[in-house]
């Protein structure tokens, strides 16, 4: 484990609005990018307020570099100076590119001449080596956020704080974007706090992952801790396994148990509802059970193909069940089945003709037992 | 007809002389004006953006007095510094009435709340979030000041310019408090007064000319300072 850049402990805010940020316990690892994930309205960005010194905490400590920071007795200015945050907006200056790129310099008293290589890697990385003479104000929104990092980055912060830099640009500039701002931050090995509430960009840039919701932490832990064993229903939809179902634990050896899955309605399928999972839960412990839709594969029941059979029969759960609904979603399409409990699968169009998959159709789901998750209800 | 054509030529005549007397009545209000100006810039510009750019108790009254103040009849300013700097008056024993000072100290109450109230309705219409970046990249509470100055640029040249209008026209406050003491007080707009009261239209004009020769040359230089835009600010801190 490396060395802690920022820790939270204890801290709350509340709000006249009635909203309380409450957080027992957090940090950031040096160099490495913890993503803040989170609905709209969940406290993400009044965190990053706190941590940039910018709002005051009720209660809690901020310890920053293994400083405390969030005492009224702290000089404020020298620790924003270690830090540098870009926001869900631009909030450039009425001045040209370059200068705002250098704003946080001039700021700090820092000379051009001692970050000459650093702006010119930036400017290039980030493409704004045509655009420097001009008026913030005529560029689009994802140059202008361009600007923005720039002007962060250049400043060689201890502690990195992204806020939402991208939910304000268009799709194609976005992803552009990310991929631009991932090779740098992988590449300058900066500690970075990213505060998002897109999984996906979750999924790439993270390292490790804090889920906030309604003030709160609900789930802290490495990038694959939390998609692939979230720890209660809100992490679990939020990552996006989609599939949940609760069930009760009837046997269990050797971390390998047998969970009977509760019934959504009367059974009008001779089915399954025992599911194995990798897990060291006692009997009769009531669970829910989590499953990744992408970790679902769909067998055609009439498929006489040996090989199949014998990967359904050796390491898969499996539910027969029938389709009940076919929808588009983005490039893939989802697929709704009733196997006396639903279930969600991705695919894609071709895989489903291939398939031959339509709404009443009879078929087999199989998952593997390490593709399923746990947690107490 | 005669009288308006022969006061303007005559008029042209006296201040391509150089008249002792206008030249010096000129000076004056430059003097007077200038200060006045200068002193409620370094008054009315902090007061503007403190009072726009932050959140306290009782900003609604604070900008209700600004408001107020905008619109003070300058009799009433005049009328107040009389009352204040009279021999017998609390400051009385500065004895400055009847003294450019006491004219200035008027200005600064007229001219004051004009520009803290344009500066004012200026900050709040910028981006409150630039405050936080501005701070977030580290600018301490003067760089933050002079950061939103720098964005509300346009806007407080106005004000300035509104400000510098409002006293350079003025003839009510500055007659009672300055006394139009020829040689002494006696300004651009109150030699005019008492140049038409005497039937010196030739003068009076001279003096009207000047006058507006001079707002428009102020206005002229802040208006072009104004649409000078990108302006490398941030260059300035290197050597």
């Amino acid at each position: 484990m490396g060395s802690k850049i920022l820790e939270i402990i204890k801290l709350v805010k509340k709000y006249e609005s009635g909203f309380v940020l409450k957080i027992d316990y957090m940090h950031a690892e040096e160099n490495k990018i913890l993503v803040l994930i989170g609905p709209n309205g969940s406290g993400k960005s009044t965190l990053i307020r706190l941590i940039n010194l910018l709002e005051k905490p009720d209660s809690g400590n901020i310890i920053f570099d293994g400083k405390q920071i969030s005492g009224s007795d702290i000089d404020k200015v020298s620790i924003r100076k270690k830090i540098s945050a870009v926001f869900q907006e631009p909030l450039l200056f009425r001045t040209s590119v370059y200068n705002n790129i250098l704003l946080g310099l001039s700021i700090r008293r820092q000379k051009l001449s001692d970050f000459k290589d650093s702006f010119d890697f930036l400017i290039k990385k980030l493409k704004l080596q045509k655009l420097l003479n001009r008026n913030p104000r005529s560029l689009s929104g994802g140059e202008q956020q361009r600007v923005a990092l720039a002007r962060a980055l250049i400043l060689n912060p201890k502690l990195l704080l992204l806020d939402e830099p991208l939910a304000n640009i268009d799709q194609i500039s976005r992803e552009e974007l990310r991929a631009d701002l991932f090779d740098i931050l992988k590449n300058m090995g900066r500690s970075t706090i990213y505060v998002t509430h897109d999984r996906n960009e979750a999924m790439i840039l993270a390292d490790d992952i804090a889920v906030i919701n309604e003030g709160r932490i609900e789930q802290y832990g490495s990038k694959n801790e939390v998609f692939r064993k979230p720890e209660n229903e809100f992490v679990a939809k939020f990552v996006g396994a989609e599939n949940l179902l609760e069930g009760k634990i009837i046997e269990s050896s050797n971390n390998v148990c047998k969970v009977k899955i509760k019934k959504k309605k009367d059974e009008h399928l001779d089915n399954n509802l025992i599911i194995s999972a990798i897990s060291n839960y006692l009997p009769e412990t009531r669970v829910m059970i989590a499953i990744r839709p992408e970790d679902i594969a769909l067998y055609n029941i009439e498929m006489q193909n040996i090989e199949i059979r014998n990967e359904l029969i050796t390491d898969k759960n499996t539910f027969h069940g029938i389709i009940t609904d076919i929808q588009d979603s983005g490039i893939f399409k989802k697929i709704e089945i009733d196997c006396g409990f639903k279930i969600i699968s991705y695919d894609t169009p071709n895989s489903i003709e291939r398939l031959g998959l339509f709404i009443g159709k009879k078929i087999i789901a199989g998952v593997k037992a390490d593709s399923i998750h746990l947690f107490k209800k | 007809m005669e009288l308006i054509t022969e006061g303007i030529k005559k008029a042209f005549i006296l201040i391509f002389t150089g008249d002792r007397e206008i030249f010096e009545i000129m000076l004056l209000t430059i003097r007077v004006s200038g200060i006045s100006v200068i002193i409620s810039m370094i008054l009315g510009i902090p007061a503007g953006l403190i009072a726009g750019l932050n959140n306290f108790k009782g900003k609604k009254f604070v900008i209700s007095i600004i408001n107020t103040g905008m619109g003070l009849p300058p009799v009433a300013a005049g009328l107040f510094v009389s009352l204040i700097l009279w021999r017998s008056g609390p400051l009385g024993f500065l004895n400055i009435i009847y003294t450019p000072a006491a004219m200035i100290i008027a200005q600064i109450l007229i001219a004051s709340p004009i520009i803290a109230g344009v500066t004012l309705a200026a900050v709040q219409q910028i981006n409150p979030k630039l405050k936080y970046q501005a701070m977030s990249l580290g600018a301490n509470r003067w760089q933050v000041l002079w950061i939103l100055i720098r964005e509300a640029k346009l806007p407080t040249l106005a004000a300035i310019m509104a400000g510098f209008g409002g006293v350079i026209s003025e003839v009510g406050a500055v007659m009672m408090v300055g006394g139009n003491i020829k040689g002494q007080t006696r300004v651009l707009t109150t030699a005019t007064v008492q140049m038409v009261r005497m039937g010196n239209f030739d003068i009076a004009i001279a003096l009207v000319i000047i006058l507006l020769f001079l707002t428009f040359a102020v206005n002229l230089v802040l208006t072009l300072i104004q649409q000078k835009e990108n302006i490398t600010w941030a260059q300035r801190f290197w050597r």
